[in-house]
């Protein structure tokens, strides 16, 4: 009877393996195939304006922390309303999501661009950890009082991480920055 | 114990298949970048030999302590591949990066728990104690090494770092045989090793049948090179730098501001 059990038990655990495996691994190879041009294609439309109007709240025109009463004036609400609450946070995400895959690219194709693709990645992927954490604030009911600050800073790490890109393909003339210009 | 013609085939072609392997690793100089690899390549064709020449000239008590020694030091080298292959999909720059080492560790530890707790579960019948303790060890260093390559893919897939060619081909290779191996376990588990016998022989031809296809794999894939990366012209590298050093700059900014 133990071993019945053990044999089930064994099964569905390998079938779940199987399966994450396959899912993952396909997931995978298809970024991999990808080429630059379908992961911009995959990058959804947000409104800069408003997101450089979060980031303003913070920083000034040069990056530079915001100093005095000027400083964190958007009331949450305010912020919710011109991100677009959960759902532009979300775009935000998947554009990030799609940030770490350009930075795989890069970092598969140019293995010297190496480090800065590793920085884009950890600044798309700490943007992704506020998203969660705000996720997770909303599940359990606590969302008012994390929106702000955790959107915030999801917010200001993305204007900055996407305006040093920008620079970076306008300074190269790189082909497609007209579309990344648009989509970021 | 007797062997048959097809034991004696499938175990010279798997000799032959090592040695034909570490030439491969060492013409093609993929030793220097996989010395843990090379190392369990090298342990299991000295395996090969060494369990050959015990059986033949030995007792077969001395070929069981052989075995069940040799096999302790297998799943130990294998432990060093794991680790091998995960510094170079998750230590791209020379150091772990900082959003998955956490979760790596936490893999290997649930991972370690998950493979104790199914082996325990596990009860397989055999007429010696000595037996039963290989057929759970077997079992257990299985599970532990199918679900830490699961877990490796999941999480760089999930992290956004791409495997290069070759890590990628050893990694599948293992990867697919630990789960052919923990799907053969299972069934050997679950009979009775002394009324089955015929299945416990044939499951295990069809095990080495599959590790023989894995050999194949790698001698193939670790022969060709991997793409030829483009280079990056010199204007592009200087401004892709200055974009680092501004990007981290702004980021432990943010992070300090989070701090106050």
């Amino acid at each position: 009877m133990r071993n019945l059990f053990s044999l089930i038990l064994t099964v569905l655990f390998l079938v779940a393996l199987v399966g994450i495996l396959l899912r993952h691994y396909l997931r995978a190879r298809t970024a991999a195939q990808a080429t630059w041009d379908d992961l911009l294609k995959r990058l959804t439309w947000v409104d800069r304006d408003k997101i450089a109007t979060i980031a303003m709240d913070i920083i000034d025109e040069s990056g530079e922390r915001r100093q005095g009463e000027s400083a964190f004036s958007l009331e949450p609400s305010a912020i919710w309303s011109l991100l677009g609450g959960l759902d532009g946070l979300e775009v935000l995400e998947r554009n990030c999501q799609v940030l770490v895959e350009l930075a795989a690219y890069v970092q598969k194709q140019y293995p010297e661009a190496l480090p800065v693709a590793e920085q884009l990645r950890l600044n798309a992927r700490e943007i992704e950890w506020h998203v969660g954490r705000l996720k997770g604030a909303a599940q359990t009911g606590n969302l008012q009082s994390s929106f702000g600050n955790y959107a915030q800073r999801a917010v200001v790490t993305y204007y900055l991480m996407t305006r040093r890109v920008l620079e970076l393909y306008d300074q190269t003339n790189f082909p497609g920055l007209a579309d990344l210009q648009r989509a970021l | 114990m007797h062997l048959s013609g097809f034991d004696r085939f499938v175990w010279a072609a798997t000799f032959c298949g090592h040695i034909l392997l570490l030439f491969v690793l060492f013409v093609r100089r993929r030793a220097s970048s996989f010395p843990a690899f090379t190392t369990y390549i090298a342990e299991n064709t000295g395996t090969t030999v060494i369990l050959y020449f015990v059986l033949n000239h030995l007792s077969f008590s001395a070929y069981r302590y052989s075995y069940w020694t040799l096999g302790l030091l297998n799943e130990l080298v294998q432990l060093f591949v794991f680790y091998e292959l995960a510094a170079h999909v998750f230590c791209p720059t020379g150091v772990w990066v900082r959003d998955v080492h956490r979760t790596f560790l936490g893999l290997v530890c649930i991972g370690g728990v998950v493979a104790l707790l199914l082996t325990w579960l596990a009860h397989p019948t055999a007429r010696l104690p000595i037996q039963t303790f290989i057929l759970r060890s077997n079992f257990f260093s299985a599970l532990l090494m199918s679900e830490l390559f699961v877990g490796m893919l999941v999480l760089s897939a999930t992290a956004g770092l791409p495997w290069k060619t070759h890590v990628a081909r050893i990694a599948q290779g293992l990867g697919a045989y630990s789960i052919f191996s923990v799907a053969m376990d299972s069934v050997v588990n679950y009979v009775t090793l002394s009324r089955h016998a015929r299945l416990y022989t044939d499951l295990s031809r069809l095990r080495i049948l599959t590790y023989l296809g894995c050999e194949v794999f790698w001698i193939v894939m670790l022969w060709h090179e991997a793409p030829v990366p483009r280079e990056l012209p010199e204007s592009m590298r200087l401004q892709i730098y200055s974009l680092q050093k501004q990007v981290e700059y702004d980021l432990i900014r943010i992070r300090a501001w989070r701090r106050n």
